[in-house]
């Protein structure tokens, strides 16, 4: 059992664990790895296969496992580091800590939305992008996007997601219009409503976190690091709720095969949302 | 707005209503020409209970060509393929582009997907959908600046 902190109380000596762990992982390869992996999952409800990881009731398990692969590299790295939160209602312009230079660095330039500050800045020499969406081999961010502004989502957001007391509903996907999952996923429904809370922090960020290779700004871990303690705070506030779907599909349902209920293990783990219900076997937040 | 031809002049706005006719149509590949692309012309209806809703929001074809902030946009879609009617490729079922679609960016290919109303998501706004390719690519000027797509699609490889 470890503590996972808001990153807006680490001292600057966790601080500088944390990336150096981060650093180390890109060295060796293995940071890359795992954003090859949230590529490889990210499959739509447009398409017939499996999707564990977006557009899906597993939205939360699928992605409170990824991170525990990702905090135990950290953790061979060094054992006293684990994945702080960034909770983006409370600090949620460009000045603050988190994007300070000894941290995760800034805003990206105007123009090519080059990263220049921080340790991630390519300059300084160890943050280098593979097979990212662009030619670039430089991290990107484009705060806001001023081209078509957007803001990050508020308290307000976050509190009529966590007090839908029911987990998710059909048809299971990027178009369920209740449920907790949707609500917090935050895929735009025409007609209804805006890209919303996960989603429209990406694009608040923008650059590499807007696209299909997110996990190449470590920022990444902090924002789903928060997801996933959104998750335990509706489930505190919801106890008689439960992950929905709680059985098999029937035969007939489009979803059957394509989305995980409870037991039905999730790639590539092999790991059933049912095992992931309940984080404080791991870690707890504080 | 006639969904069958392209059309870079108009704001491209309000979801299209596409009708059972236009899902029926077969549509030619031969506006291709130029891509050096293989597309086949796919026609698929939508399947099972999901169908009509799918059909309800499936997008027509499109082409486009247009100067975009400097930067040179075409898209074309030679096939009305109903969401959720997809068919997959390899293990993962993922990066998987959406059949009978071509955008490119400066000659640079740029990787669609769909989601299930029908609607377009990019490599570079993976967070978000457009109900036209041409939305689509145009959003994904706005979040490139000056960058340049990758060379090498990742669904290529």
């Amino acid at each position: 059992m470890y503590s996972r902190k808001n990153q807006r109380d680490l001292t600057r000596t966790e601080k500088k664990r944390l990336v150096d762990a981060i650093l180390e992982l890109k060295r060796t390869g293995r940071y890359d790895e795992f954003v090859t992996q949230h590529r490889q999952y990210y499959v739509t409800d447009a398409q017939s296969g499996p999707r564990p990881a977006h557009m899906t009731p597993s939205f939360f398990p699928w992605h409170r496992r990824y991170l525990l692969e990702f905090e135990k590299a950290l953790q061979a790295v060094d054992s006293r580091v684990s994945i702080p939160y960034w909770d983006w209602t409370r600090d949620s312009t460009a000045s603050a800590s988190l994007w300070a230079e000894g941290f995760l660095g800034g805003n990206g330039r105007p123009g090519d939305r080059q990263v220049m500050t921080g340790p991630f800045a390519y300059r300084q020499g160890n943050w280098r992008i593979r097979a990212g969406v662009t030619d670039d081999p430089f991290l990107r961010r484009n705060f806001g996007r001023p081209s078509a502004p957007v803001t990050l989502p508020v308290a307000a957001d976050v509190k009529r997601a966590l007090s839908d007391p029911v987990y998710d509903a059909a048809p299971w996907n990027s178009l369920s219009t209740t449920g907790f999952r949707n609500r917090i996923e935050g895929w735009g429904i025409r007609g209804g409503r805006g890209v919303a809370n996960h989603n429209r922090v990406h694009r608040w960020i923008g650059g590499s976190m807007a696209g299909a290779a997110s996990p190449d700004d470590p920022v990444f871990w902090l924002h789903h690091a928060f997801i996933d303690l959104l998750w335990a705070r509706w489930q505190k506030a919801h106890p008689r709720s439960r992950y929905l779907p709680a059985r098999a599909l029937p035969a007939e349902d489009p979803q059957r095969g394509r989305i995980f209920t409870l037991d039905q293990p999730m790639p590539p783990w092999d790991v059933a949302p049912s095992q992931l219900m309940d984080h404080t076997r791991y870690y707890r937040y504080v | 707005m006639n969904p069958t031809t392209g059309t870079p002049r108009e704001p491209a706005g309000a979801p299209r209503p596409a009708r059972r006719a236009v899902l029926r149509t077969v549509f030619t590949a031969a506006v291709i020409a130029g891509t050096g692309a293989a597309l086949a012309p796919v026609l698929l209806e939508g399947h099972g209970a999901a169908g009509r809703a799918q059909e309800r929001d499936a997008v027509g074809p499109e082409r486009f060509s247009e100067l975009y902030r400097g930067r040179e946009i075409k898209g074309t879609a030679t096939a009305v393929v109903a969401a959720g009617a997809q068919a997959d490729a390899g293990e993962a079922g993922a990066v998987t582009a959406a059949p009978g679609i071509d955008v490119r960016v400066d000659g640079r290919a740029l990787h669609v997907m769909r989601r299930a109303d029908g609607s377009y998501l990019s490599a570079v706004n993976h967070y978000e959908s457009f109900p036209t390719l041409l939305e689509t690519a145009r959003a994904a000027v706005d979040e490139l600046g000056t960058a340049q797509l990758s060379a090498s699609s990742p669904h290529t490889i």
